[in-house]
């Protein structure tokens, strides 16, 4: 975010902490895209997006007295919005069993001959059948890879901002990215050749 | 084929890492030998950027943020054409 944006934020919430209800709903309107974007590739249900994003921001409004400007406003928010979210995902059974995630084989990228990706026809991605088989990838990841990988590459939040969210140190937040985004690239081998892709 | 010093940033990059931390030094090392590189960071590209084509086709549906300012008590504020055409 830039500088002069963070400053009318900070002007925002500061009158939103005053009870101004035109600054809250300013705040809601700024991210509610985000909230609900976050909550649907966290849950890959639109109902669980929908009840994560009224949670969020009932939260927010009860609470943002209580925002003290230690953070930034969206990470404390992308905090309450990520803590409901993996509260709804326990209580709920797995729909995948979750895959075991690895650090990328070295010796292999080096031994095996190596054929690129072309550019890819992304008007393809888009097709609902193809979207599902993403969606999957994604929800057979461990929450704690996922997580990061949403954040950091979907939302592009920095890994400060990301570990400070999840509460990890920045080492482990990339640890498990490079992880999590080596694992989809395995399982896009396959799938982009399935499909038709390149 | 990318100089030495741009596959290096790259790699570390996508790797995740601070380009003069030690993990990084130790790939540049390895970059000297390794001719697949380059070719593992350009698929870990594209397989991010997969998922963001892919998630920048989701709408937020007009009628959940409808139902959002009413729930939050704040839908005498706005005009519901400003909301949908916000974003």
């Amino acid at each position: 975010m830039e500088t002069k944006d963070l400053q009318q934020e900070t002007e925002l919430v500061s009158k939103a902490q005053n009870g101004d209800r035109q600054a809250l709903s300013r705040l809601v309107i700024e991210y509610r895209n985000r909230i609900y974007h976050l909550g649907l590739r966290l849950t890959n249900s639109e109902q669980d997006a929908e009840d994560i994003l009224q949670e969020t921001f009932l939260i927010m409004i009860k609470k943002i007295h209580q925002f003290k400007g230690k953070s930034s406003f969206y990470t404390w928010l992308y905090r309450i919005a990520m803590n409901i979210g993996l509260r709804k995902l326990k209580s709920k059974p797995h729909k995948y069993q979750h895959v075991s995630i690895n650090d990328p084989d070295i010796e292999k990228i080096s031994s095996t001959a190596a054929s690129e990706w072309p550019t890819f026809d992304y008007g393809q991605i888009s097709e609902k059948r193809f979207r599902k088989k993403l969606d999957e990838l994604v929800e057979k990841m461990p929450d704690n890879y996922r997580t990061v990988f949403i954040l950091r590459d979907l939302h592009e939040l920095s890994t400060e901002d990301t570990g400070k969210i999840l509460q990890i140190t920045p080492s482990n937040t990339k640890i498990r990215l490079m992880r999590a985004r080596n694992y989809l690239k395995e399982q896009l081998e396959g799938l982009v050749a399935e499909e038709g892709l390149i | 084929m990318k100089n030495q010093s741009e596959l290096y940033k790259k790699v570390c990059e996508y790797l995740g890492c601070d380009l003069d931390s030690t993990p990084c030094k130790q790939i540049q090392e390895y970059l000297k030998v390794c001719r697949n590189c380059e070719v593992y960071v350009d698929k870990i590209k594209k397989t991010v950027n997969i998922y963001k084509v892919a998630d920048s086709c989701d709408q937020l549906p007009g009628d959940i943020c409808k139902k959002l300012f009413i729930t939050l008590n704040l839908n005498d504020l706005n005009h519901p054409e400003e909301l949908s055409e916000k974003d």
